[in-house]
């Protein structure tokens, strides 16, 4: 037997793997409630309000309004706050940032729903369209200052592949898809044509969590496992980036480990590297700390107390908050609370000022309310729709004073 | 909600093979059954990021072989949403060579024991296997040899002719 072990192996595992329960009809169901009562507890201990607070949870679903980002399963809806703690309401998000904010058609003129993907620059925000959920069949460009729309270009995909990681640099936009056995990188120029493939010397085995235009190449990590790589703009040689094997695109040039996504609740980003410079920066996690979310230079979490916290990534000028950013925050500042009763919408503030706005979500008559959630690896644009009109926030005009 | 509804598709249409692959990995219908859903539930939470950019059974596969490697499996265990019925062994493995090969792999750690799942039962290259399980190529190699040397071994101790352990 022991020659053929190899063999025996292949045939007794296979064939006893048959003897595996059989899942119930309901396990679809039976998962997604788990999930959502998971990410309510994970809600539950961010929120971490006044201690009298009490935390109950509406049962309601928050649909995702970012294309590829975790999506808060659950809405929590906080007890008020006793009368002293109350926060004042504050103004709505186009009055307190008025150079920031833009609303905008959903639609084109056709019907088609618009759905925001970048800025391409300071006035035109790079929109794509879907044939079905998340599968962009086109890309238009819509200059804020005239209200235009262009079509840049159509995409089409085979069934089940999907167009992602779009970027932008050098006058043309880039994107993945990712198919069974490999991935494939994309350009189009801004200015309008037909999508042309990005070649490489050697195939792309894994997809990527992120692209981004650096000079004359186009830079991007491994979604799983981590890793970084350039290939040049008109395609060439995939070149890891050295010093980076396990790392994922946070910001360039800042590379870091592990990444966004921490299945284990380990801290995202806590060690970084700058691929210019050569810098290295580990953020202090202090014993206790949990979700903790680091940009560049800030973390966010909760700490062994239970209470939210802001800090620098060397630990300085820490603070508590009332609420923690369960992605982390935008642009090292930027995140989004949770309003008080009565209103129970969305606010985003700004950690750097202390400002804060009301994006003008309310919950719907059955408690369900779109939640928007800035994160640390999203760019400047904040987006959501808001009465058949979309919302553009471009983070990247916040003053900062 | 749509991305729910695509989401119980892919449970609804690949639940059974992540069971038998847990199976697999784990050799009992609970493990298996836990594996399945504890890696389902994180799928789920990571669904908007995962279903479009990558694979999601082999997402959802690779998460079941770490965590069943890792120390959270031994710490932790939630409950299980449903009892899995067991599948008397011997209507599967027959003969008694194949059913004391199996148990033979009960005595392994592991390690050793996913990274010959993952070589024999998923037929993975040993590049893969190291990928899956977040270890190096030579680690893939080390636990293949001495989990197939341990396996030799505890059947060399068992007579062909032992009866059927049911």
């Amino acid at each position: 037997m022991s020659k053929d072990l190899e063999n025996d192996l292949t045939r007794v595992i296979g064939r006893a793997a048959e003897s595996a329960p059989q899942a119930p009809s309901d396990l679809p169901t039976q998962v997604m409630g788990r999930s959502r009562r998971r990410r309510t507890r994970t809600l539950a201990s961010v929120t971490a309000l006044a201690a009298s607070a009490v935390v109950v949870v509406a049962g309601g679903v928050a649909l995702s309004v970012r294309g590829l980002q975790e999506a808060p399963q659950v809405a929590v809806e906080p007890a008020p706050a006793p009368s002293a703690e109350r926060d004042t309401m504050p103004g709505p998000v186009e009055q307190v940032w008025p150079d920031a904010v833009r609303k905008i058609p959903a639609k084109l003129p056709e019907g088609r729903k618009l759905r925001p993907v970048i800025f391409l620059d300071d006035r035109t925000l790079l929109m794509q369209t879907w044939a079905s959920h998340e599968k962009a069949d086109a890309l238009y460009a819509y200059e804020l200052d005239t209200d235009l729309t262009r079509k840049i270009t159509d995409i089409r995909t085979p069934k089940g592949v999907f167009a992602s990681a779009f970027t932008a640099g050098a006058g043309r936009i880039f994107w993945q898809t990712i198919e069974d056995t490999r991935t494939r990188l994309w350009s189009v120029p801004v200015a309008g044509g037909e999508p042309a493939a990005v070649p490489t010397d050697t195939p792309i085995r894994q997809g990527a969590d992120k692209l981004t235009v650096t000079g004359d190449r186009l830079a991007f990590s491994a979604f799983r496992g981590g890793g970084v790589f350039t290939v040049p703009l008109d395609g060439g040689a995939v070149t890891p980036v050295e010093n980076a094997g396990r790392h994922h695109i946070l910001s360039w040039p800042w590379v870091g480990t592990p990444g966004e996504y921490t299945p284990d609740e380990e801290p995202s980003f806590e060690e970084l590297y700058n691929v210019e410079t050569g810098e290295l920066s580990k953020a202090l996690v202090r014993p206790g700390d949990r979700y903790v979310r680091c940009g560049v230079t800030t973390c966010v979490g909760v700490n062994a107390a239970g209470k939210p916290f802001f800090r620098l990534r060397d630990g300085s000028q820490e603070r508590e908050l009332r609420e923690s950013a369960l992605h982390g925050l935008s642009q090292d500042r930027f995140m989004t609370v949770r309003l008080p009763r009565p209103a129970q919408g969305e606010a985003l503030v700004d950690l750097v000022t202390g400002k804060s706005g009301d994006l003008g979500l309310r919950p719907d008559a059955k408690g369900q309310m779109v939640s928007v959630q800035p994160g640390i690896t999203n760019d400047r644009l904040v987006w959501y729709e808001l009465k058949d009109k979309l919302v553009i926030i471009d983070l990247a005009r916040i003053a900062s004073s | 909600m749509e991305d729910d509804s695509r989401f119980t598709e892919f449970v609804a249409e690949r639940a059974n093979a992540l069971l038998r692959y847990g199976y697999a990995l784990s050799g009992n219908p609970h493990d298996a059954a836990d594996l399945t859903q504890e890696a389902l539930v994180r799928l789920h939470r990571a669904w908007p990021r995962v279903r479009g950019k990558e694979d999601p059974e082999r997402y959802t596969k690779v998460i079941m072989a770490r965590l069943h490697i890792s120390v959270w499996r031994r710490r932790r265990r939630e409950q299980l949403a449903w009892a899995p019925p067991e599948t008397p062994l011997h209507d599967v493995l027959p003969s008694d060579g194949d059913q004391e090969l199996w148990q033979a792999l009960e005595g392994l750690p592991r390690k050793q024991r996913a990274v010959l799942v993952l070589r024999f039962y998923e037929q993975l290259p040993d590049a893969e296997i190291a990928g899956v399980l977040g270890i190096s190529q030579g680690t893939v190699r080390s636990h293949a040899s001495l989990g197939l040397a341990r396996l030799r071994a505890a059947i060399a101790h068992h007579s062909p002719a032992k009866g059927n352990a049911s």
